[in-house]
């Protein structure tokens, strides 16, 4: 097996242009994903019987093939882009709600009793005091999503989108491994590169978890 | 959607459906097949790894970040890689599942070995222990809950990914996903997508019971 | 920087995308319902050519958008979509405005029960069993039918050199082909009400794809459905089976696309593209993509040019 490196030369405008639909679909699901798991953590950390429940949908969500969610989403949304992040954005909720329910979870009793006691109301103590100490645990979850997310938009290839996946798609039907090393090799570097920048960006949101180390 | 559920049940339960090489219940043995061989040679490769950095501490960067380089991966590029290398063989799913598998077993048998005490340890060793007496006796069962839930983990996710085994050429339950989608035929995509959530959940509380037995076992041992 | 700003930062430049493909998805599914009319559509707004998971389908793709380009059309091509099942209803939905198709497999797509066998009674018969919205234009010289192929040692095993011949070896040989040929006329279906055939077993595969081709190569199949443009036949020296029944109809290569879309400009272009494309220059495009690992979109970028179409 050989790499054709002329390949590559004659085609980075395209792997740039695959590249940046790969991340923009990877983002819009981890968008979404905490768009959406952030206020059912909440309803699952404070209402128990619905933990349970929440907690095990999602856990059999995530067993479930991700080819086969992006097909049955056909009949809903189409060959689209739309699919392909509503699928992503099931896969992210799944790992997003667990860890923003343990971050939660985190939160020592005494201080949100002692935020009580100086009468700060349920959704400042959520917001100003529950939520920020959860960002540890919320961001390790932000992490493993947007990784995750990066690798599986490319199953998408099997409904025509899925980024990167194309090349994948396309080297195996004309039996020509370069754009399939390409595919791979890109996916590991925004992985890498987007895992990268969330550990910045965590350090920054979170100075006291510093100072304490 | 109402439709489509009520179509999945008459899929399920029909005789026609579970008989014969395309059959529900050779596909689940070939999905089984797959997931099972995949964990048991990842588990061959990773524990030894993960017990080895854990018991020297050396390589600890390593394990602490090859789960996430194995979420990284992207499944479908690797089983068409490795098919292009080695043909129409199982190999291309099998090396595709086995490097999944991997990280996630590796990065808990290293949490788990690390967590366990260095006094009790040190202990260990002023009893006399000699170094793999110490890491038989006391690392490895004192280990052993994060090293059940890597090896969980690691088969929940072959399971699932196992499904690709069917672009390839090759049987498993993915049958019913890919052909499906060629077929445009819901159902069967449903009723694939169901079975394979079916086996993993089984599997995984199959494992929950094994780890609960060896539990019991070392609990009465102690007493 | 201070934290508040980059958190927005981080949001805003994740919600942007994530807009945009909301967007994408909700417009592309209006306009699905315009009339059966002759050229009242406009292909102003741009046509998006859909393509199927094989790469002929692509080349074919890209051969029409370079005339329509060239004929002043704003074009995108989306490759790789998946099979007929899936293409097809794309284009109802309005993903997708156009597609190349053949003519016979899409005919039996729409209605299974069609008898015509020649091009010209199944443009005609194709015209009255599109849906609404959906018409065809005039088809292209160039032709691309299923065929079943055996390797020569399969052939002299058994004396295979027709379709009706697969029945000497009943129950005894494995077919191969796309998991949507199992429940196609063209394919498990037809052979058996029309031949007689019964296979051993049915391994889904691709369409004239490395699975296919590797598996009769490999022996792990004995038939296998491939392409009459697809140069690994000759170049293996498979033995193409006869059809003396005329199970597989013609398979002129025509375009299909929503009403909407097909104004003079579109109808003229594609018409003059039918007219130049004959089989064996598609035969020769497949060989460079799929032998000489040339893209499908420089091999019929430079065909298109080297025939003065753009």
């Amino acid at each position: 097996m050989t790499i054709d490196w002329s390949w590559i030369g004659d085609h980075t405008d395209d792997l740039t242009t695959l590249t940046f639909s790969h991340l923009q679909a990877a983002l819009s699901a981890v968008f979404f994903g905490l768009l959406i798991s952030l206020p059912l953590a909440v309803v699952a950390h404070r209402v128990r019987p619905l933990r349970g429940f929440l907690l095990g949908l999602s856990n059999v969500l995530f067993t479930i093939p991700s080819i086969a969610i992006f097909v049955l989403l056909l009949p809903v949304s189409g060959l689209t882009r739309t699919t392909t992040v509503i699928g992503l954005t099931i896969y992210s909720l799944v790992v997003l709600l667990r860890n923003t329910v343990e971050g939660l979870d985190s939160v020592p009793a005494k201080t949100k009793e002692a935020a009580k006691a100086m009468g700060t109301r349920p959704l400042r103590t959520l917001l100003t005091v529950e939520l920020p100490l959860a960002l540890p645990v919320i961001m390790a979850g932000v992490r493993i999503a947007t990784v995750m997310s990066i690798s599986l938009v490319s199953v998408a290839t099997y409904i025509g989108d899925g980024g990167l996946g194309q090349l994948f798609t396309d080297g195996f039907q004309r039996n020509f491994p370069t754009p399939v090393i390409a595919g791979v090799v890109l996916t590991l570097l925004l992985a890498l590169v987007a895992d990268a920048l969330l550990v910045a960006i965590q350090y920054v949101l979170t100075p006291w978890t510093r100072r304490r180390a | 959607m109402y439709e489509l559920f009520k179509n999945l049940g008459s899929w399920l339960i029909s005789g026609d459906q579970w008989s014969g090489s395309d059959g529900i219940a050779h596909r689940i043995a070939e999905h089984l097949e797959y997931s099972l061989f995949a964990t048991l040679i990842a588990a061959a490769i990773a524990l030894p790894l993960g017990l080895l950095i854990g018991h020297t501490g050396k390589g600890a960067f390593l394990a602490i970040n090859l789960s996430s380089f194995g979420r990284a991966l992207p499944t479908v590029g690797l089983v068409v890689l490795v098919f292009l290398i080695s043909g129409l063989s199982l190999w291309s799913v099998y090396v595709a599942l086995v490097v999944l598998a991997v990280p996630a077993i590796v990065t808990n048998t290293y949490a788990g070995m690390s967590a366990v005490d260095p006094e009790v340890k040190d202990a260990a060793r002023g009893q006399g222990m000699r170094g793999h007496q110490v890491l038989f006796q006391v690392e490895i069962p004192l280990a052993l809950p994060l090293i059940m839930t890597g090896l969980r983990l690691s088969l929940i996710q072959v399971v699932s990914t196992a499904t690709i085994a069917a672009y390839v050429s090759f049987g498993g339950l993915g049958r019913y996903v890919f052909d499906g989608l060629a077929q445009r035929d819901l159902v069967q995509v449903l009723g694939g997508a169901a079975l394979v959530a079916i086996v993993a959940v089984v599997l995984d509380l199959a494992l929950a019971g094994l780890q609960r037995y060896l539990f019991r076992h070392r609990r009465t041992a102690a007493h | 920087m201070n934290r508040r700003t980059l958190l927005g930062g981080l949001f805003a430049a994740a919600s942007v995308p994530a807009l945009a493909a909301c967007g994408s998805g909700i417009t592309s599914l209006d306009g699905s319902g315009s009339g059966n009319g002759g050229g009242s559509g406009s292909s102003a707004g741009g046509v998006t050519i859909g393509t199927a998971n094989f790469t002929e389908n692509q080349i074919l793709g890209y051969l029409y958008a370079g005339v329509l380009e060239a004929a002043g059309v704003k074009t995108k091509v989306r490759p790789n979509l998946g099979s007929r099942e899936i293409v097809v209803p794309a284009l109802k939905g309005g993903d997708i405005d156009l597609l190349p198709e053949y003519q016979g497999s899409l005919l039996l797509y729409l209605d299974e029960k069609a008898t015509d066998t020649e091009a010209g009674a199944m443009q005609n018969t194709l015209t009255t069993v599109l849906p609404g919205g959906l018409e065809v234009l005039p088809y292209a010289a160039a032709e691309d039918r299923d065929s079943f192929a055996v390797t020569k040692e399969t052939a002299d095993k058994y004396g295979l050199t027709s379709l009706a011949d697969l029945r000497k070896a009943n129950g005894k040989l494995i077919l191969g082909a796309a998991a949507e040929m199992k429940k196609r006329v063209v394919g498990v279906v037809g052979l058996k009400d029309r031949y007689g055939v019964e296979f051993k077993e049915f391994k889904s595969l691709d369409s004239s794809g490395p699975l296919v081709k590797g598996a009769l190569k490999k022996g792990d199949i004995d038939v296998a459905n491939v392409f009459t443009t697809d140069v690994d036949v000759a170049d293996n020296g498979w033995v193409v089976l006869t059809d003396p029944l005329n199970l597989i109809p013609s398979q002129h290569i025509v375009p299909l696309i929503a009403s909407r879309k097909a104004d003079a400009k579109v109808r003229k272009a594609l018409a003059t593209l039918g007219n130049v494309l004959t089989s064996e220059e598609l035969t020769k495009l497949n060989r460079l993509v799929d032998k000489d690992k040339k893209d499908p979109d420089e091999v019929a970028d430079a065909w298109l040019k080297g025939k003065k179409l753009a």
